[in-house]
């Protein structure tokens, strides 16, 4: 029988993996087709370098949460993944920032450098990707409840009182 | 006698130890302390004026006068605000560390500054990366959405992002060495006697 610990901790953990792993799908099959007084263009992700950051740190991160799942309980690679778990931390926030800031200018756009937003031409594109950052959000957030969680039983022992 | 100076030296290193440790971790606070401000001022005081002429009419030149400032670009806002709380948070534990050695709650100390260090490492990547992706759009541009690049016209306020940037990503490096140092004191902390 698993100890409920346990549970929360893996429910946890798949809860990151689920979302990193939906932030990298919809970020990479986001693309479309627009028209633009008859010049046609695509929209993809590759066409700025902080989604192509967004896609990898994810990546990354899904490949890292997808490993951690199968640590089994007792081990002690569990100290290094409390490391690893702040590092990927550290990874998931950059991306998420990068990511935001250049989807703010293509969806307000930024009249003192003439950059028009691109929202208006381009809305499932624009649909899509705000999924994606959503997931990462909720991915992010789940990380830092599973580092607070990990730093809370590691120093419960400190705070016995005999 | 030879057994009890030796001993002596023994205890002699152990107390110097924590010593050595707490002024190294006392000078890196201070550079990552000054590497944000610097990331702080530097931005925050980044401003470029220029006059260019938009088009002729008959012999006189239209010319229009274009500032670009920090405000306009809301990662460059993020940027200074998670700077300077950064640059706060350093100063507080360098005051803390110096004067406030007895500041205790619960005896948690340690584990809140630890805390603190791993969210202002979290703030000052956010800012620096949202700002570097800016830079980049605004160096390159961006040839998918028409956005045109803007280094070429407003070079020093480019040059002075960018040593804003780089000065943060120093800082962050720094906190980083600060964060892992205060975990590291927090796990070796000496247990208590309870009484």
């Amino acid at each position: 029988m698993i100890k409920p610990k346990r549970l929360l901790s893996l429910l946890l953990r798949f809860i990151a993996f689920g979302t990193t792993l939906a932030a990298v799908i919809l970020m990479a099959t986001s693309h479309e087709k627009g028209t633009f007084f008859a010049v046609s263009y695509e929209a993809k992700y590759t066409d700025t370098p902080a989604f192509k950051y967004f896609v990898i740190a994810n990546a990354i991160v899904t490949v890292y949460g997808f490993l951690v799942l199968f640590l089994p309980p007792g081990s002690p690679i569990w100290r290094l993944v409390l490391a690893l778990d702040l590092v990927f931390i550290m990874l998931l926030i950059s991306s998420i920032s990068a990511a935001m800031a250049i989807a703010q200018v293509g969806k307000n756009g930024n009249p003192r450098a003439a950059w028009l937003p691109v929202c208006g031409q381009v809305a499932k594109f624009c649909n899509q990707v705000t999924g994606a950052l959503v997931a990462g959000f909720i991915a992010l957030i789940t990380y830092i409840i599973l580092l607070l969680y990990s730093i809370y039983n590691f120093l419960n022992p400190l705070f016995e009182k005999a | 006698m030879g057994l009890q100076n030796e001993e002596k030296l023994e205890l002699g290193c152990s107390s110097s130890q924590p010593r050595s440790k707490k002024w190294v971790l006392l000078t890196v606070r201070v550079l990552a302390f000054l590497a944000t401000a610097t990331a702080t001022l530097v931005m925050a005081l980044n401003k470029e004026t220029k006059t260019l002429v938009v088009a002729m009419v008959g012999s006189t030149p239209i010319k229009v006068t274009l500032t670009a400032k920090f405000q306009h670009t809301p990662a460059f806002v993020f940027f200074v605000i998670a700077n300077g709380m950064a640059s706060f948070h350093n100063l507080m534990m360098i005051m803390v560390e110096l004067f406030g050695q007895k500041l205790d709650y619960k005896g948690l100390r340690l584990a809140m500054i630890a805390i603190l260090d791993m969210t202002t490492v979290a703030l000052i990547s956010g800012g620096a990366s949202a700002a570097t992706f800016m830079a980049e759009v605004g160096k390159n541009g961006n040839s998918h959405a028409r956005w045109n690049k803007i280094c070429d016209k407003f070079e020093t306020f480019c040059d002075r992002g960018g040593v804003a940037i780089i000065a943060s990503s120093a800082g962050l490096i720094l906190m980083l060495i600060i964060t892992a140092m205060s975990i590291f004191k927090l796990l070796n902390k000496p247990k208590s006697v309870s009484s």
